[in-house]
């Protein structure tokens, strides 16, 4: 078994350990979380994420081959990397209009063929249509190379090998073919995929592969825009008051704590308060936990507008970008820029069975050109401005960057290009305004594009919805 | 007349609720005596349960129809690329969709089939009888509903089972982004009252249903949304007469929309509402002029073109169609009308409306609106001429 990085064993790692083992889990240990930071939490009016990001390690170490470690991303916390901190993918499959995309379990269907037709796996359109620029095309794995085995490897817990039909073994980790992205530049990175909750008509996305969260039985904890959010296991919010003495009679008419069962005991950042004579409530990072009464939205943040309640994350973004700001919409909150208007990011994958991403600047434009302009990149420009940055704009979060676009081909300009502009990117991504949104908390863009925007089309920013789960 | 078919709405027909405005106080006199006593406080409020495009149909289409329905986005591909002919995703899907989010004027890909017949539901929203006009069912003249004569012979909008039918309809009740509730205050008698005033919100709360889950029920309560509804919350006048309330034109009314999980919403200019009121029900018309950017923009993001094909509905034709028979809100610079007249069958089911900070905050808000309204009377601008 490797040792994950950075973990420094304590006691308490001994018990949880024994725990885990008197549950059942062979070959799994509970990490010791030495990190004591209050409970993250989102301010009061789901805006912007707390100020100090959280680094957290609390996940579950698990055994895992020699070569292989943990690499704490801002957006998606703890994923498995290679020796390099490349991130490791997985792409199982999915079921869309007229069957499956993805890899089912111990199958890879990634290799080096380029495709050159539609699969017709959408709808309305047929398939066997020719796809765009079959002259520059990758093959599936010049975007995601497979994580090969040495020779000589052997299967460790979850981790296991597999045969590809060329004959070369392949990592697959809970017999998912394993894949790095070409994206990822450092370790850390997780641009080519995420495992945020998106809805049935997206691409079949590739998913960063994760050790388990270190939270008790009953918990969940879940990728979203502003953090890691801790929920229930049936996903309602938990929320902790910021005076964690509080909460009286009255509040507990409308804040219900969240038990722990007499056989639980404390792990890392995981305590019990006793609020009353035999109630043993659960605490994260010594805050009590609460669930909201009557809250009917999985993942709300609502409960973060009742003053002196916050939200729980078990770890959040950096602050954005400075110029960037939050308005209120019809909906819920949105990102905005420097003058109130909505940020949309576009989404886009191909309609071949390899569901290749056409939302990069390094792949084909054909796709965002149809949808922002009819084809016309003067229209583009005109209708979904990129979001310049201004000279010298910096971001502390890795996920916000400055690039440098060729605004007439909608490609990375090399250094240098004249005509080049500056422009604002979210995970690699440029992101836009709509031409179509007169004023601060206007959402007109929204769900632009084929499969109301999912599958290559445009997506407000939402930082807080109260209506839609978090998927917007 | 022929035999019209709307059992997809069961209940009072449009026709009835304008029926009843001309009959006016006399034949509401006989009623009164069975008609319940007012609310109590002179207040009731409603939630909305159904909202569609008002469309007079007889069977088949065979008076409205007579070139029978229009194509679809799989219709017009198969025209344009018949099978064999190897094409490419920028000429084939890419090129429609592009031209569906930026439709130009044009020929069109196939013939259109706008209405042809003389009915329609609606109402005389100018107060003129003009050639383009429609005749009520009910012999009324001078009809305006444009959105009809685009939408009548297009499979999707035509009930019980089109697509758009079903699928708006169900989201009313399934989603709370477009819970439009009203409040109507003053009411001193069900049938008749002078001077009634209609609130309108947006609520946040599930609606109560029977069992099964599908029938509204009367009774429940809606909270409501102060937290990112302001801008829908405004106020109207209207009057009760026969038992059905007619209000005064609204300058305009956002309406949530939302289908599979975008948030949208309509543009209503000059709305108002024409509802036969009871304690447990109000049904009837929501009628104006719909902002026609406004209109196929919320078409198309709630629906791909995978659900439009479903009811045989082309975006790209659709659009240049509504640009036709645009009738109302001429652009300044161009000249060329923004606007289509339009009317909505609605139905409400009572409910208990409550603000979230309790009574007094409820009719703080409520006397807030009220003084807005007697301002906004007081330095109303006439009216962008409609054309």
């Amino acid at each position: 078994m490797s040792k994950v990085q950075g973990i420094v064993r304590t006691d308490s790692w001994l018990e949880t350990k024994a725990l885990a083992r008197s549950a059942g889990l062979p070959m799994i240990a509970l990490a010791a979380v030495l990190l004591s930071q209050p409970a993250v939490s989102a301010p009061a009016k789901g805006s912007t994420p707390a100020a100090a990001p959280a680094v957290s390690r609390d996940y579950l170490e698990v055994p895992m081959p020699p070569g292989f470690r943990v690499e704490i991303s801002e957006l998606e916390g703890p994923v498995f990397a290679d020796e390099k901190g490349r991130t490791l993918y997985s792409w199982p499959a999915r079921l869309l209009r007229n069957g499956f995309a993805g890899e089912q379990k111990g199958t890879p269907r990634c290799y080096d063929e380029v495709l050159k037709e539609t699969a017709g796996l959408m709808s309305p359109y047929p398939p066997g249509v020719l796809l765009p620029e079959l002259d520059k095309r990758p093959s599936c794995t010049d975007l995601w190379p497979p994580v090969l085995a040495p020779q000589g490897a052997e299967k460790v817990g979850k981790w296991s090998i597999i045969e590809r039909k060329d004959g070369t073994k392949q990592w697959a980790y809970d017999e998912e073919p394993l894949y790095t992205s070409v994206l990822d530049r450092q370790p850390g990175d997780v641009l080519g995929g995420t495992s945020r909750r998106h809805r049935g008509d997206s691409p079949v996305i590739r998913v960063p592969v994760s050790p388990p969260p270190l939270v008790p039985p009953g918990f969940a904890v879940t990728t979203t825009v502003n953090g890691r959010l801790l929920t229930t296991d049936r996903n309602y919010s938990v929320y902790t008051p910021e005076d964690p003495s509080a909460c009286d009679a009255a509040c507990l008419q409308r804040w219900k704590p969240v038990l722990a069962p007499q056989t639980a005991k404390p792990h890392g950042d995981w305590t019990m308060v006793t609020p009353s004579p035999g109630v043993r409530q659960w605490a994260f990072r010594n805050q009590p936990l609460y669930t909201r009464e009557g809250e009917t939205q999985l993942w709300s943040l609502e409960g973060s507008d009742e003053p002196g309640w916050r939200n729980v994350y078990v770890q959040t973004v950096r602050p954005r970008p400075a110029s960037f700001t939050i308005q209120d919409t019809l909906a819920g909150q949105v990102l905005a820029d420097s003058r109130g208007m909505t940020i949309y990011t576009y989404v886009c994958g191909d309609d071949s069975l390899h569901q290749l991403s056409c939302e990069h600047p390094m792949d084909t434009q054909v796709y965002r050109l149809a949808v922002c302009g009819a084809g016309s990149v003067e229209q583009c420009l005109r209708n979904w401005p990129y979001v310049k940055a201004e000279p010298g704009a910096k971001s502390d979060s890795r996920l916000w960057s400055v690039m440098s676009i060729d605004p007439m081909t909608g490609h990375i300009a090399p250094p240098g290009q004249s005509g080049a502009i500056s422009v604002w990117a979210y995970r690699d991504r440029p992101v836009y305004t709509y031409i179509g949104d007169l004023q601060p908390g206007d959402v007109n863009g929204a769900g632009t594009g084929e499969w109301r925007g999912q599958r290559n089309g445009l997506k407000a920013f939402w930082v807080r919805d109260d209506y839609f789960g978090g998927t917007l | 007349m022929c035999n019209v078919s709307r059992s997809f709405r069961p209940g009072l027909s449009a026709a009835l609720v304008t029926t009843a405005l001309l009959v006016g106080a006399g034949a509401s006199a006989g009623d009164a005596t069975s008609a319940p006593p007012p609310p109590p406080g002179g207040t009731v409020g409603y939630a909305l349960t159904d909202l569609f495009w008002s469309v007079y149909q007889t069977p088949n289409g065979k008076e409205e129809c007579p070139k029978g329905f229009n194509d679809g986005p799989r219709e017009q591909y198969a025209k344009l690329f018949p099978g064999g002919r190897k094409v490419n995703v920028v000429e084939s899907q890419l090129k429609l969709e592009g031209q569906t989010w930026w439709p130009s004027p044009g020929p069109d890909l196939s013939e259109f089939h706008a209405v042809q017949g003389k009915y329609s539901y609606g109402l005389n929203l100018d107060g003129k009888v003009g050639p383009n006009d429609f005749t009520h069912p009910d012999g009324t003249p001078g009809i305006d509903n444009g959105v009809y004569r685009a939408v009548g012979c297009i499979i999707g909008f035509r009930g019980p089972d089109g697509v758009e039918v079903i699928f708006q309809n169900k989201a009313i009740t399934s989603d709370t982004f477009n819970r439009t509730i009203i409040e109507l205050n003053g009411v001193d008698s069900w049938e008749k009252d002078d001077d009634v005033t209609v609130t309108i919100f947006r609520g946040r709360d599930r609606l109560l249903t029977d069992a099964t889950g599908n029938k509204v029920l009367p009774g429940g309560t809606q909270r409501i949304d102060t937290r990112w509804g302001k801008k829908l919350i405004q106020q109207v006048k209207g009057r009760i007469e026969g038992g059905v309330l007619t209000t005064e034109p609204t300058r305009q009314m956002i309406i949530p929309w939302q289908n599979l999980s975008v948030p949208s919403f309509q543009l209503i200019r000059d709305m108002r509402l024409v509802l036969k009121v009871s304690p447990t029900h109000a049904q009837g018309l929501l009628a104006g002029y719909a902002d026609i950017d406004t209109w196929y923009r919320q078409l198309i993001r709630n629906d791909s073109t995978h659900h439009l094909s479903n009811g045989q509905i082309s975006g790209i034709s659709l659009y240049k169609a509504l640009r036709r028979f645009a009738d109302a809100y001429p652009d300044p610079k161009t000249g060329e009308n923004t606007a289509i007249s339009t009317a909505l069958d609605a139905k409400f089911t009572q409910v208990f409306i409550q603000h979230p900070d309790g009574d007094a905050a409820k009719a703080e808000l409520i006397s807030s609106l009220e003084s807005q309204q007697a301002a906004r009377v007081a330095t109303a601008q006439p009216r962008q001429q409609r054309q």
